[in-house]
């Protein structure tokens, strides 16, 4: 056990060495050859020489595991979208117009429309209005640690937690879902939740929210912070009040943020099954893309094909967004 | 910014009671889990966690034990016991099914087969005959019993074999998980915010897209992959290097330990793996933190001659401060939280296992442990925010006040 | 600190030492009424040869199963002198389709959906077991030829091969109750369907709530509703309906299917016939289900449910006539006496994914009586094989499901597990669930049968 203890060592000290040993070396590699101090024109042509590869040297390491381990299988997927269950027959656009006639599949697109609506709109609000008012007050970081703690809480743990928050018993039974206890305290009659036709889509939404929010509180409240002291003061002595400051000054201030954090919600979003898997597998209505593309990847053998063809359309939905964040780089950069 | 709730008091206990609202709802859901791991499994499927708190009364079975085992007393024959196991009080009692509240306590029932069944409020019974008699007997009752809570759950997935080697597997795996993909990260995030170079929003737009890559979709090419690799490399056994990586579990060796290839499944290969999954969202995160840094730093340190190397490692990284701290804080809960990845890049043997792993297998085959499964859930949440408290200093500290234009 | 540390971990790592040196659950020679002590010794003398070989084997047991797998499996290893590396994953179905189409398979998988294995075969990832064993199922297990059906599959080229050897059979046609509910309220065990019906009737006039059914299973719900409508099925047609309904011979929305789901319906679309009423059926979770049995007063009397469901019994129930739990045989229709005593049944299946001696050597090890002895007798394996000492079985409850594995007069394996698995696995659990919700039986199987279709391009 020690030694397994010391090898544990030894091997996290070889990874992160490594790693680190990249960036120093070939920096210093290419400041050696390419000297910027060297007096003259050589050392002009030095600079712009270096400056011209640093930024690959610097991009390499992430292009190359981005490669290897998203582009490629995403290639790998297109290929896949063309053929047969398992991979080999090539069956054209097949896949494709089964997509496009599936019911179930219309039916999770129609949810998935719901879930982009409501749950980066409701994380991104909630982490705000935490991040924001947990700043003003002592017990703040007391505050952030407990909406923090769903994100921590692993994904086994949050389907027992809402298992004992849904659960339904019939009437007249001791209900051990707290929804339902208060909904019987109150006199009405228990509901099965997540089987109610609609709604029980937004009641698997809630899960997501409920853990989402502790990433976008983190990430705003981290920008929150950059808002320099002096603006704020500045916007008091002026007379605004909380609620102007707030609007008028800090969100402005963090909107790049905030869009961030909608884009990476909207994406998690996009790409989460596991709720829906663990909580209803699609069943009653509440299907997702995410958890099509799941159960035809892996369940029952597997059907590669159509696997690769939703999660390719999963691919599709997020372009817009893409295009979007693409116009805004362009803008942020347009100074240099 | 302290300042200003403090001026206006009634604002104050608005915000006062608007998080406290909102820290009651989002952690009503969370205590419910750990009363719950906290309970036996039949306490779990009968009643609500929130009855734990109370003494609590409900219905309840008891049964006897053999008649044969009855003690002669004043010419009886009678078999005594207790229907309690843990303090409370009996309020009524009954001996069959359908009538589980027949009998107030203290009452003597007769029952259909000549013996007679009384039940004191201290939930001792007595079951009596007057001749020698066999068979036993269920006890329905009414108590109120107070509020019990067990440590079993956690002494049981605590104790299990082999849970202290999960646990440093999985360090294993999510600390250079964290550290790798956070360095590469900051400096392409560098890169694509202050460097320039030709193909950069194309490149921009890519990581964006790919931050939608489902996991799922990755796995068996890469698997097939590192099996490709894994047969097709030879590394020379006698190497110094060679070795060192045997022992340290990088996995350059076989399945019979001679040096012929990378073991598909090792750390270094799941190190890769999760940086390649968490890369995109580190970069996203990183550049549009550091696109926003102030231009006039990094401009004059230009001019004063310093190297784009210098001004990362300087003037970048030390301000980046807030933006690496919560990526890390992510990136460490999600490697630390994964099953997925863990069980198609390690092996599943019981040595290589994960912590997430090695808690889904303290479950039965049918799952549905629930119990078991709150205690795991807290169990393992422990180190992730461990980190958070450990980082949020970070989130904190403010490095940019008074420096943003 | 860290000292106190090191001691922690020195005391650790002695209390694994001691582990690791497993003991055999039951002597060698002991007990020789219920072991074939001979089938051991044999088979340790002709497999002398493997000694430092190593085999892996992926499974579906984990927790309390595995501990008991693995005591098996320590008889192989001390036989054999192999290194036996078992190992499972809650998603073992996922994981063992990604690891074989990966190309690192382990040496041995074991899977309980014939589904499954069928379209692994046909990818080419399973090797074909020698003729010897052919026979040998034949021979040894009761109702041989259809173990033999159950376990042949199409390989690359579309050839029928013997691919996988049934070890571990669990029953499902068991209905569980409560013999002191039943002795209180008066009734009987049912010898018939139409006993049965009769039994649910007369409960519900008595004032009670005959069923408990619950049909949740996370991703998996609704599998428990495809058990009721196969056992019905095979209770109302000829075994030959049920087989041509599974490979959809027989259309899944044939009038004689839709009657088995209408049936099953009968009991569970009817509010006063199940707890909780019909919607709490969907819901409810079918690891909690079983517990109504035992509350105060009783939540329901019956509860069909395979022969695993005591793990989830409140902790300390007690088996047996007399005792806390009991079951009966899910009876056949009086009226169609020609149809028998049909079993309907569920079972793991070992087959070969890397070939190597040591696992070559295991699949003969199952042949072993003692292979399955050990396991009856540590609880939680029934076996239709002929030859072992029905003494060994652990108990009595277990005995007499054995014997009605032994003695069936037709085998038939869950078929859902024998439908293509986006069928069985998938809109017939997610069919039952929208049939329990409302939706008309003719609906549900026009629909399943939409899908099975659209499989067959």
């Amino acid at each position: 056990m020690l030694q397994q203890l010391l090898t544990a060592a030894i091997t996290i000290g070889i990874g992160i060495a490594a790693a680190f040993a990249y960036f120093y070396g070939s920096n210093i590699l290419i400041d050696r050859m390419f000297p910027g101090s060297v007096p003259g024109d050589r050392g002009t042509r030095n600079i712009r020489i270096a400056s011209a590869i640093r930024p690959w040297l610097f991009l390499f390491p992430a292009i190359f595991a981005l490669t290897l381990y998203l582009v490629y299988p995403v290639i790998d997927s297109i290929w896949l979208s063309f053929h047969g269950p398992s991979g080999v027959k090539w069956v054209g656009l097949k896949n494709y117009i089964w997509f496009a006639n599936n019911g179930t599949i219309h039916e999770a697109l129609f949810n998935n429309f719901l879930w982009l609506l409501v749950v980066p709109a409701a994380s991104t609000f909630f982490g705000l209005i935490v991040a924001a008012l947990t700043d003003r007050i002592f017990w703040g970081n007391i505050a952030k640690s407990l909406i923090f703690m769903p994100m921590a809480i692993s994904f086994v743990g949050a389907t027992v937690i809402w298992k004992f928050v849904y659960d339904y018993r019939g009437p007249g039974q001791t209900q051990i879902g707290l929804l339902n206890a208060v909904v019987t305290w109150f006199g009405g009659s228990p509901q099965a939740w997540i089987t109610l036709p609609f709604w029980n889509n937004f009641f698997l939404m809630v899960i997501l929210i409920w853990i989402q929010t502790g990433f976008a509180m983190v990430i705003l409240s981290a920008a929150l912070r950059g808002i320099p002291e002096e603006t704020i003061e500045a916007a008091v002595l002026d007379g605004a009040n909380g609620l102007q400051i707030f609007f008028r000054i800090m969100v402005p201030q963090i909107w790049a943020t905030i869009a961030v954090v909608w884009t990476t919600i909207t994406i998690t979003v996009l790409k989460v099954f596991d709720i829906v898997y663990a909580m209803t597998n699609g069943q009653w209505n509440t299907d997702v893309l995410a958890n099509e593309m799941y159960t035809w990847m892996f369940e029952g053998g597997g059907d590669f094909g159509r696997g690769a063809t939703i999660a390719l359309i999963i691919m599709l939905l997020v372009v817009p967004i893409m295009v979007w964040n693409i116009r805004n780089a362009n803008r942020e950069m347009g100074g240099h | 910014m302290l300042s200003i709730g403090g001026r206006k008091s009634p604002l104050i206990w608005a915000v006062h009671l608007s998080v406290l609202l909102l820290v009651v709802i989002w952690t009503i859901p969370t205590a419910g889990l750990f009363i719950t791991s906290f309970r036996t499994a039949d306490q779990i499927s009968v009643s609500g966690w929130w009855t734990a708190l109370s003494s609590s009364e409900r219905n309840a079975v008891a049964r006897t034990p053999d008649a044969s085992t009855a003690k002669e007393v004043n010419g009886k024959y009678v078999v005594t016991g207790n229907v309690l196991q843990s303090g409370g009080s009996v309020a009524k009692f009954g001996w069959s099914s359908l009538h589980p509240t027949q009998y107030d306590v203290g009452q003597v029932a007769q029952l259909r087969d000549g013996t007679t069944l009384t039940v004191a409020k201290d939930g001792t019974y007595q079951w009596a005959n007057d001749k020698p008699f066999s068979g036993t007997r269920r006890i329905f009752f009414t108590a109120k019993t107070p509020p019990s809570f067990t440590l079993d759950n956690y002494v049981h997935v605590l104790t299990a074999n082999g849970m202290l080697r999960a646990f440093i597997n999985s360090l294993t795996v999510a600390v250079p998980a964290t550290v790798i993909p956070i360095l590469i990260a900051a400096y392409a995030a560098f890169a694509l915010a202050w460097m320039q170079f030709p193909g950069r929003s194309l490149l921009i737009a890519i990581v964006v897209g790919l931050l939608v890559v489902p996991l799922q979709m990755s796995l068996i090419p890469l698997l097939t992959l590192y099996n490709a690799i894994g047969h097709a490399t030879v590394v020379p056994d006698s190497s110094l290097m060679g070795h060192v990586l045997t022992i340290s579990g990088l996995g350059l060796h076989s399945d019979d330990g001679k040096m012929i290839g990378i073991n598909p499944k090792s750390y270094l290969g799941i190190w890769l793996a999760h940086t390649g999954f968490g890369l995109p969202l580190a970069i996203y995160l990183l550049r549009n933190y550091m696109v926003g840094l102030p231009r006039e730093i990094i401009e004059s340190s230009r001019v004063d001659g310093a190297t784009d190397f210098q001004i990362f490692r300087k003037i970048i990284l030390p301000l980046s401060f807030p933006a690496l701290a919560s990526f890390a804080i992510f990136q460490f809960l999600w490697t630390w939280n994964d099953l997925l990845v863990a069980t198609v890049f390690l092996s599943h043997q019981q040595d290589s296992l994960v912590m997430t792993g090695k808690l889904k297998d303290l479950l039965g085959s049918h799952g549905g442990d629930w119990e078991i499964l709150a205690a795991s859930a807290f169990i393992s949440i422990s180190v992730p925010l461990l980190v958070f408290f450990a980082l949020q200093k970070y989130l904190v500290r403010g490095l940019l006040a008074g420096s943003v234009k | 600190m860290f000292s106190k540390l090191l001691s922690a971990v020195a005391g650790l790592a002695l209390m694994a030492g001691a582990a690791s040196g497993a003991d055999l659950v039951f002597k060698p020679g002991a007990q020789p009424d219920r072991f074939h002590w001979d089938s051991y010794t044999q088979f340790a003398k002709d497999h002398a040869n493997l000694k430092g070989q190593t085999l892996t084997i992926f499974g579906p047991w984990r927790g309390q199963d595995q501990t008991l797998f693995e005591n098996v499996l320590a008889y192989f290893e001390q036989a054999t002198g192999v290194t036996v590396k078992y190992s499972s994953s809650e998603n073992y179905e996922q994981q063992m389709v990604i690891d074989t189409q990966a190309g690192s398979p382990p040496n041995i998988g074991v899977l309980p959906q014939p589904g499954l294995i069928q379209d692994l075969a046909s990818k080419g990832f399973i090797k074909p077991l020698p003729d010897t064993t052919k026979d040998w199922l034949l021979k040894n297990y009761a109702a041989g030829p259809s173990w033999v059906t159950l376990s042949t599959y199409k390989d690359k080229d579309g050839k029928d091969k013997l691919m996988a050897f049934p070890f571990k059979i669990d029953l499902k046609s068991l209905v569980w109750y409560s013999p002191g509910n039943f002795k209180d309220a008066g009734y009987t065990v049912p010898k018939t369907f139409e006993d049965l019906q009769a039994l649910t009737k007369k409960i519900v006039a008595d004032g009670g709530t005959p069923w408990c059914i619950g049909l949740g299973s996370g991703g998996a719900t609704g599998w428990p509703a495809t058990d009721w409508v196969e056992d019905i099925l095979l209770r109302q047609q000829p075994a030959s309906v049920y087989d041509g309904w599974v490979n959809n011979t027989v259309k899944f929305n044939d009038p004689r299917i839709v009657e088995a789901i209408k049936t099953f319906g009968w009991f569970a679309k009817n509010d006063k016939y199940v707890a909780g009423g019909t919607k709490a059926v969907a819901t409810t979770d079918f690891r909690d289900s079983p517990k109504g049995l035992f509350t105060s007063p009783p939540k329901c009397y019956m509860h069909k449910q395979a022969s695993f469901i005591p793990t989830f019994f409140p902790k300390g129930t007690q088996l047996g006539p007399n005792k806390d739990a009991d079951f009966f045989y899910f009876p056949p229709y009086a009226s169609k006496p020609d149809l028998g005593r049909p079993v309907e049944g569920a079972g793991t299946l070992f087959f070969i994914t890397k070939d190597n001696p040591a696992a070559d050597a295991f699949m003969e090890f199952l042949k072993t009586p003692i292979a399955s002895e050990v396991w009856m007798a540590q609880s939680g394996f029934l076996t239709p094989y002929k030859g072992v000492h029905l003494s060994a079985y652990a108990n009595d409850v277990m005995r007499k499901e054995g014997e009605i594995l032994l003695n069936g007069t037709t085998f038939r394996f869950d078929g859902s597990d024998l439908m293509p698995g986006k069928i069985g696995a998938g809109v017939f659990w997610t069919g039952m669930v929208d049939y329990v919700g409302g939706k008309s039986a003719q609906d549900v199987a026009d629909n399943i049968q939409k899908t099975w279709d659209s499989l067959k391009k």
